[in-house]
């Protein structure tokens, strides 16, 4: 086959369809990750204006043009805005985009899970800026405090945007991040071993764990209020055995994991782009992943340091100051390899590079700011004032969009295969840099004089003046440099000549394909041998489309790519992804119906969108796979494997997994709220605690028990080729008589609404009692497979899911009922 | 999925003792083990310090065993990663303790 | 290090260090009724001199910073130091291992200093936070002026042990002053420790986000001589 008519035969198998319709059918990750970057700057500039009308308010003590109903309106939604619909997207989209190609495979693990991701993000996003439009939008500020953000202080719908809406959008973050993991981990190119990998697939593994652990805790957190603001279930309330603190410590569980989120897909962008624009590789790259690992752990050893003058007791406040500071450490060590790689190799002034200047400039002094505010004293004396504001937007501003602008400069002729020629952005640069210092960097010190974060105007007398202006002339510089980045980057998109392929000499595997990429990456896939595979050879990208690789040769119209063992990157596997499809935006599309009945409170109609849902996931998991075995596959250059479907562990097994793993955080968190409000809040004990039942007991935990052991024996059974449908139907008896008894636990709970330990033991009992529904729906789904011939003895991957599934509900369902019953014992 | 376990539990072994530390404290505020007597100093000193000496052990034998398999990995990249990412932990554990261990109060 | 602290202990240095335009932004000047740099009792004065070491100290280590960077652009620059063990175990672990072990002695010792300790002359108020007005209270002082509203009177040069409590939402009691600021949480009694060198008025604000009354949301702080502070306890002022 020529190269040509590889391209048009993969081309035919792999594309969306053409024009507008295209959009929402495509789960091509190029497609999606181009739609999320684009619909996350669109929010980047919705943020943007946002933060220009706070500037334009403050520039003088007379220049309020809003009173505080609409101020806090409008700073609520900029943190928002720019932390869940700007900054996580944008790691996503970039992630999506750039992460088969540089692993050097053809799609993410589950296309249609990263359209599912993104739809729930626009529709998401879209509910906030509604209520934006509808001047009724959150306004208790980005951390939602309660009892402020409680049902008493703020009875509006506005709240509820933001539990509901973010909720919503954070829907998005945890599939982009469990895709991320499992693409990572198991979709990379032949002989990639882990020690290969380009350092951004480092950054971007680490930073989707992260996700997977930080953001749980804020969507439980993110549950809790909601349930009590809609139906009274005191979590947050001190006097009826609440705890306003239990808020604050989940949600800065998240909240601190969060800025690391944030910073480290940027300095994965840094390692990748600056030692190329130095013309050498990253100095320790070891030590550089080393360093991203253990950045990512302290950062969730110190989330009290949000909490510093909430008067918890000085210890603790000693040793989150500790571990805040020695936070640093990593850090350092990132920007020293950084460094010591521009001193040994030829650092150049292009575009890229200017910006990562900008960032060291910009991020050490927000890091050194930081290491400042984690010594408690001076917290105490600058927290909540506009100190915090202007350090935050030094380590934000320097360390994510710095470098994100950087990464958009260099990237940007991959998008487009166009070349840029304007010195619109280097002007652009100079008026970024110089307008972000002019904001921030004097306010810092108004901060120290007293400026309070959050104050719609202050008096003429108090000797801010000067600096407001200043700041708020800086904000305009900023923003007309911003509007001069957009439009050179549109110039470039409609006017700009062809470019060639890789402009920058760059070794990784992204520039290996023809720009602007084509649907399927690469015609064939490469076989790596070094960490910088078009450095070692400049050839490769011709051998590919001559189909020297494997999978050259599609011998039928499926979309496929290989999935490699995780440490050796040795071929295992042959997987065929689905192809064009509506289910995603469908399936986020009645999702939002979900949400959008809790948000307006119309209850009837939240039980029929969920058993939309159901169908819809049932819809979803039934087209994957086949009903007669394949066998082994011709990958090309002689190699031959099986199916993932036709393994014990397919990519639904390690997508469960850590899916299960912020499942998990989430139960985890749950229980962290339980001992904290048991053993800190005032107002405890409560009047009564729960009669414990051990018939309950017995069934629910002895029924998921029994659910899981008859799933293995299903197993067993289907690799001997025996009837499975015995064992399952006793499972999915066990499973539904464990979702009884934990109903019957739930209906004599004593008084939830009273007392902050029966609301406790009401979400707990029904989380169980969730997952106990959910596993009895996967197992008659499995039923219904079998019967459907889906299942064969070598056909066998869904029995591997289901039963995961089943050993978590089953340890879930062990844990809930030791947990409801015992403060009762021990009083 | 072993090599990133190995690469993930110095620190991961770390972030759960920390937490636990934490919870400990706060059972030993709230049962006012301050005022009770042991070895000649309070009961909630000696606790934390024996939590804080633990945990050090703990993450100091995470790092030994990762020497030399089979805790230890046979690629020398992961070998070198996963003792890095240990020693972070084994650094965080007698770091970020030491003040909890030997210099905690209550307040009120 | 005691030497060196005590030096800056010093309040004329700490002055002219604000005036002298370590960078722009000391044109603003120091003073303010507000001002955490302009301090008027020792947790403020401990504090506002933590800032002022920490702000040198950062400064040093950002000159440093850019300046590695400035020679990486030279081309006479030592490519035998660009290697692993100069950069990341040199740069990055020794070097802030060292200065942030100084740095959090420093501020756990200084911070020490600042809490509350059961002395004699302790004098005790109550600050209730409700939105948007601060209650007082002084136990133990003459009937009929036990309530105060928005105004807080403490005698000056003596420590005040301040229970914060709140009647609805978190507040916050800060006297940039004076001390730094400690949260008002719904079910918790937080006590702060307060002091003015010197008789006067001292401004003080509500610092967490209350809602839509909260920019105005402030108080002040009267710090009586001793004359006055005993018309006051006599019940005499006002």
């Amino acid at each position: 086959m020529s190269g040509l008519a590889r391209h048009r035969r993969l081309t035919r198998i792999w594309a969306s369809r053409p024009g507008f319709r295209g959009w929402f059918s495509s789960v091509n990750h190029t497609d999606l990750g181009k739609m999320f970057i684009v619909a996350a700057l669109v929010f980047f500039a919705i943020g943007g204006i946002l933060g220009m009308l706070i500037r334009a308010q403050l520039a003088t003590p007379h220049s309020a043009f809003v009173g505080p109903e609409i101020y806090n309106q409008i700073f609520t939604m900029h943190g928002t805005i720019m932390m869940f619909l700007f900054a996580i997207p944008t790691f996503e989209g970039l992630a999506i985009y750039l992460l088969p190609k540089l692993l050097g495979t053809r799609d993410l693990a589950f296309p249609r899970l990263t359209a599912y991701g993104f739809w729930c993000y626009i529709f998401g996003g879209s509910m906030l800026i509604v209520s934006l439009l509808l001047g009724i939008a959150p306004n208790s500020g980005w951390f939602m405090y309660p009892p402020l953000s409680g049902a008493i202080y703020s009875p509006g719908i506005n709240t509820d945007f933001w539990l509901i809406g973010i909720t919503f959008v954070e829907i998005s973050a945890i599939s982009a991040a469990v895709e991320i993991t499992v693409s990572i981990l198991r979709y990379r190119a032949p002989g990639m071993s882990l020690d290969k990998m380009p350092i951004f697939a480092w950054y971007a593994l680490v930073t989707a764990l992260m996700i997977l652990t930080g953001f749980p805790p804020l969507i439980l957190g993110s549950i809790l209020l909601e349930l009590e603001r809609a139906f009274g279930l005191p979590f947050f309330q001190a006097d009826l055995g609440g705890d306003s603190l239990l808020w604050q410590h989940l949600f800065w569980l998240f909240g601190h994991p969060e800025v690391y989120i944030i910073f480290l897909p940027a300095a994965g962008v840094i390692s990748t782009v600056l030692p190329v624009m130095c013309r050498t590789s990253l100095l320790g790259y070891g030590w550089v992943v080393a360093a991203a690992v253990g950045l990512a752990f302290l950062s969730f050893g110190l989330w009290v340091h949000h909490m510093f003058t909430t008067g918890i007791p000085n210890m603790a406040l000693a040793f989150f100051s500790a571990a805040s500071t020695l936070v640093a450490v990593p850090t350092a060590v990132q920007i020293f390899a950084w460094i010591g790689t521009m001193w040994r190799g030829r650092p150049d002034l292009r575009l890229p590079m200017l910006y990562i200047l900008a960032f060291f400039a910009t991020f050490v002094i927000g890091g050194l700011t930081g290491v400042m505010v984690a010594v408690v004293p001076f917290d105490w004396q600058v927290h909540d004032t506009a100190f915090i504001t202007a350090h935050l937007h030094y380590v934000l501003f320097g360390g994510f969009v710095f470098p994100m602008l950087g990464g958009l400069y260099y990237w940007l002729p991959h998008f487009t295969g166009r070349t840029r020629y304007f010195f619109l952005g280097e002007t652009a640069f100079g008026l970024v840099f110089i307008g972000f210092h002019g904001t921030f960097l004097a306010m810092h010190w108004v901060g120290l004089l007293g400026q309070r974060r959050r104050i719609d105007t202050y008096d003429a007398d108090a000797g801010w003046t000067a600096i407001n202006l200043a700041s708020s002339i800086g904000s305009f510089v900023l923003l007309i440099g911003l509007a001069l980045v957009l439009i050179d980057v549109v110039l470039h998109v409609i006017l700009s000549a062809r470019g060639r392929r890789n402009p920058w000499h760059a070794g990784t595997l992204e520039w290996a394909m023809i720009t602007p990429p084509p649907a399927y990456n690469f015609a064939s896939l490469p076989r790596v041998s070094t960490r910088e595979p078009l450095w070692t050879d400049p050839e490769l990208p011709n051998r590919l489309v001559r189909g020297e690789g494997y999978l050259g040769d599609p011998p039928t119209d499926r979309r496929e790519t290989m999935i490699v063992d995780i440490a050796s990157g040795e071929p295992r596997e042959i997987v065929v992804f689905p192809r064009n499809t509506a289910l995603p935006i469908v399936f986020a599309a009645i999702t939002g119906v979900f949400f959008l009945s809790l948000l307006i409170k119309v209850y009837w109609i939240t039980p029929l969108a969920l058993a939309a849902m159901a169908v819809m996931a049932w819809r979803w998991t039934w087209s994957i796979g086949d009903r007669t075995d394949a066998g082994p596959q011709p990958a090309g250059q002689g190699l031959t494997l099986p199916l993932a479907t036709e393994r014990d562990r397919s990519p639904g097994w390690w997508g469960s997994l850590f899916l299960l793993t912020a499942n998990a955080t989430l139960f985890g968190s749950l229980i962290f709220g339980y001992a904290f409000l048991w053993t800190i809040a005032p107002g405890w004990p409560p009047s009564e605690w729960l009669v414990p039942s051990i018939l309950e007991a017995v069934v629910a935990i002895g029924g998921t028990l029994a659910g899981t052991l008859a799933i293995r024996a299903a197993s067993v059974a289907n690799r001997k080729g025996a009837g499975c449908v015995p064992a399952l139907a006793v499972a999915l008896i066990g499973a539904l008589a464990a979702a009884v008894a934990l109903g019957l636990l739930m209906a004599r709970i004593p008084d939830p609404t009273g007392h902050a330990y029966g609301a406790t033991l009401l979400v707990l009992a029904g989380y169980a009692l969730f997952h106990a529904l959910l596993i009895a729906l996967m197992i008659a789904f499995l039923i219904a497979r079998v019967r459907a011939g889906y299942v064969s003895p070598i056909r066998r991957a869904e029995l591997g899911v289901v039963r995961l599934w089943a050993d978590y509900v089953a340890a879930v369902a062990a844990i809930t009922i030791v947990l409801v019953n015992l403060p009762g014992w021990v009083a | 999925m072993s090599e990133v376990a190995r690469i993930l539990i110095g620190p991961l072994v770390w972030l759960a003792l920390f937490t636990a530390t934490y919870a400990l404290h706060g059972i030993a505020c709230s049962q006012a083990w301050y005022d009770v007597d042991a070895l000649g100093l309070s009961l909630m000193r000696v606790v934390l310090l024996a939590a804080w000496l633990a945990t050090i052990a703990v993450a100091g034998a995470i790092l030994l065993a990762l020497l030399r398999p089979p805790l230890g990995s046979r690629s020398p990249f992961v070998r070198t990663v996963s003792l890095a990412t240990a020693a972070t932990g084994l650094v965080a554990a007698v770091w970020t303790l030491f003040p909890v261990a030997t210099n905690s109060i209550c307040m009120a | 290090m005691r030497l060196f602290l005590s030096f800056f202990m010093h309040r004329g240095l700490v002055f002219r260090l604000c005036v002298l335009g370590l960078t722009p932004l000391a044109l603003a000047g120091c003073a303010g009724e507000l001002s955490t740099v302009d301090p008027a009792g020792p947790a403020a004065r401990t504090i506002a001199q933590i800032w002022w070491v920490m702000l040198i100290g950062a400064a040093a280590i950002f000159a440093l910073v850019m300046g590695l960077l400035f020679v990486a652009y030279r081309p006479a620059r030592n490519l035998a130091h660009a290697s692993e063990r100069v950069f990341l175990v040199g740069l990055g672990l020794a070097f802030p291992m060292i200065v942030l072990t100084a740095l959090l002695g420093y501020g756990l010792a200084a911070g020490e200093q600042l809490l509350p300790k059961g002395e004699p002359e302790v004098f005790y108020v109550t600050a209730d936070a409700g939105r948007w007005a601060w209650r007082f209270g002084y136990p133990g002082v003459a009937e009929g002026y036990r309530v105060s509203e928005d105004v807080l009177h403490i005698p000056a040069g003596r420590p005040v042990d301040v229970a914060i409590t709140t009647r609805d939402v978190i507040h916050s009691f800060w006297v940039p002053r004076l001390a730094g600021k400690l949260d008002a949480v719904p079910g918790y009694v937080n006590v702060l420790r307060i002091e003015a060198d010197a008789p006067g008025r001292y401004a003080g604000l509500s610092s967490e986000f209350s809602g839509p009354g909260y920019t105005q949301f402030g108080f002040e702080v009267i710090a009586h001589g001793a004359e006055d502070w005993q018309a006051f306890l006599a019940g005499e002022l006002e």
